[in-house]
């Protein structure tokens, strides 16, 4: 575990030294825009759009750290060829990977709490205070978190068997179908025969379904969300992310590095 | 050394140059598209349901962004006194369908289609429609039966389902009792000037948009003028009933002691007896103006 621990904090280290946390600018300027400009071009959604705005932007910019350098992880390391260095030496390949994934999903906390702090400013700058509802938000947050942690955990898994390019579209392509997972289920009402429905059927639990980690909306009006789901929605991502990473681990190790 | 400076200054002129005539260029272009007064409001995409799903999990923000889109529009609109508002409904249409519990489209938004023209876009049937899918995805919000209550009972003209909307929306624990009482009232007189000044009243005090309340303003005014106006028409009768014959000056009210004084609009203009004696407003009074429009 010392070892994971180890790549963990050097990815970590090497993350901001990329200037990954540089987007936290980006975003506070978007927020103070946002609180200004809101309340002078729309009615009766300030804060309403504060909180959805910034929870999307959490998960855009969330997104886009993910897959592209959760993509970057391990292709860089062997285009540099340091992973071979750090391979000679006692270290697993898979606590490699998991030092990797863990480092990423530290930047990524540290990334998004910073992000919820920015959050919170922009809403006190146009509420002037903060409502118990308003802790809801912090629930939101968590769930994209958890998000961000199986895009991540997807990621690692492509980049370990296809190139940069390619993992990259597999990322964003398994997003876009996760999201709709949820719709794959419910097509009952279309016309399609019973076999193929199975199969879509089986596809839609294969696919990490994102909906479960949206309640973007619900907050957004200041409405509560219930306990249990977000006790599920964590114990989905623990146990889809252990399948992800015990996958990439497995292909990692089989891999040919020469 | 000096060629670099020469460099740097040319550089920086270029920048500054460039930038002044792009921005120079694209006042002109702003212009002279006003000029086409072309429509720019068409939604390229009409299905919600598409939209819905384009906007993967980001669905409410997009939804806030097409009511803030609806809200220009009809500021827009408003501003260059155009009264075609057909853009209204398929904005709010897709705004509600991406996010459902965006109760201030509901209720602003059935305004701005309820109202008659030049204020609204005149489709009370799409404000009923809108209001109806809101008590659905927020049936606890009592608010929207106010709002419901309203289009029936102005825009309608339908005083017994107005009166429903009240008595549906009066069941919720946390309605105030009028909602009751307004359901009983309007159900018994349909229209009177005493149930309209109340509802009025009611969106006065309540909206927070500056562009409802003062639409609620000029609503009390002019139902202020028109319970005004029916009671000089009594007066004028007593003093034809005393007298014998009709008054034909106002001031003939007051100095058979039936006014304390002249009486005057809610903008200070006095009340006059026109034709037949009957009370009416001044001629120079802005109200004449308002009340012709909202006839």
């Amino acid at each position: 575990m010392k070892n994971v621990w180890t790549v963990a904090a050097n990815t970590f280290r090497e993350a901001v030294r990329d200037r990954v946390l540089y987007n936290l600018v980006f975003f506070a300027l978007l927020m103070m825009g946002a609180a200004i400009l809101v309340g002078q071009i729309s009615i009766g959604i300030e804060d309403s759009v504060i909180v959805s705005l910034g929870l999307t932007a959490i998960s855009v910019i969330g997104l886009f750290i993910a897959v592209f350098i959760g993509v970057g992880l391990v292709s860089k390391e062997m285009d540099k060829r340091t992973l071979y260095a750090l391979l000679a030496k006692p270290v697993e390949r898979w606590e490699f990977l998991l030092g990797k994934f863990f480092g990423l999903v530290m930047t990524l906390t540290v990334n998004t709490a910073a992000m919820a702090v920015g959050l919170y400013l922009a809403l006190w700058t146009v509420k002037h205070t903060l409502e118990r509802s308003d802790a809801w938000v912090l629930v939101a947050v968590y769930l994209i978190l958890l998000k961000l942690v199986l895009i991540v955990a997807l990621a690692l898994l492509f980049s370990c068997f296809t190139t940069p390019f390619l993992a990259i579209l597999f990322t964003a392509g398994i997003y876009v179908a996760g999201v709709f997972a949820g719709a794959l289920r419910t097509m009952q009402a279309v016309d399609i025969s019973a076999r193929p429905m199975t199969l879509l059927k089986g596809i839609s639990y294969l696919l990490p379904n994102f909906e479960n980690f949206n309640v973007m909306g619900a907050v957004a009006h200041g409405r509560g969300v219930p306990g249990a789901l977000v006790g599920q929605a964590t114990l989905y991502a623990v146990c889809y992310g252990a399948v992800v990473l015990a996958g990439a681990a497995a292909i990692f190790s089989r891999r040919n590095l020469k | 050394m000096k060629r670099m400076l020469i460099k740097r200054v040319a550089l920086g002129l270029v920048l500054v140059l460039g930038l002044a005539g792009v921005w120079q260029l694209q006042r002109k272009i702003d212009t002279q598209r006003e000029r086409l007064h072309e429509e720019r409001d068409e939604l390229v995409l009409r299905s919600p349901k598409l939209i819905q799903r384009m906007s993967l999990e980001y669905a409410p923000l997009v939804g806030a962004m097409y009511w803030t889109r609806a809200v220009q529009y009809y500021g827009e609109k408003h501003r260059l006194h155009k009264e075609n508002l057909e853009e209204l409904w398929p904005l709010l249409d897709i705004a509600t369908t991406l996010d459902p519990n965006l109760i201030a489209a509901y209720r602003f938004g059935s305004t701005f289609l309820s109202d008659a023209p030049p204020r609204g876009a005149g489709d009370p049937d799409h404000a009923v429609e809108l209001l109806r899918r809101g008590l659905q995805a927020n049936p606890d919000f009592w608010r929207l039966y106010q709002d419901m209550g309203n289009v029936y009972y102005f825009d309608k003209k339908d005083y017994p389902r107005a009166a429903k909307a009240f008595e549906e929306g009066s069941k919720n624990p946390q309605a105030p009792i009028w909602m009751k009482v307004m359901a009983a009232k309007i159900a018994a007189d349909g229209e009177s000037l005493e149930t309209s000044y109340f509802l009025w009243r009611e969106v006065f005090q309540t909206a927070q948009d500056p562009q409802i309340k003062k639409n609620a303003e000029l609503h009390l005014r002019l139902v202020k003028v028109d319970l005004d106006l029916r009671q000089l028409n009594l007066l004028a009768d007593e003093y034809e009933r005393r007298t014998g014959r009709r008054a034909t000056k106002m001031s003939e009210l007051v100095q058979a002691g039936l006014l304390p004084r002249m009486p005057g609009d809610p903008d200070g203009y006095p009340y006059v007896l026109g034709e037949g004696g009957k009370a009416e407003l001044n001629l120079n009074s802005p109200m004449l103006e308002e009340k012709l429009m909202n006839k």
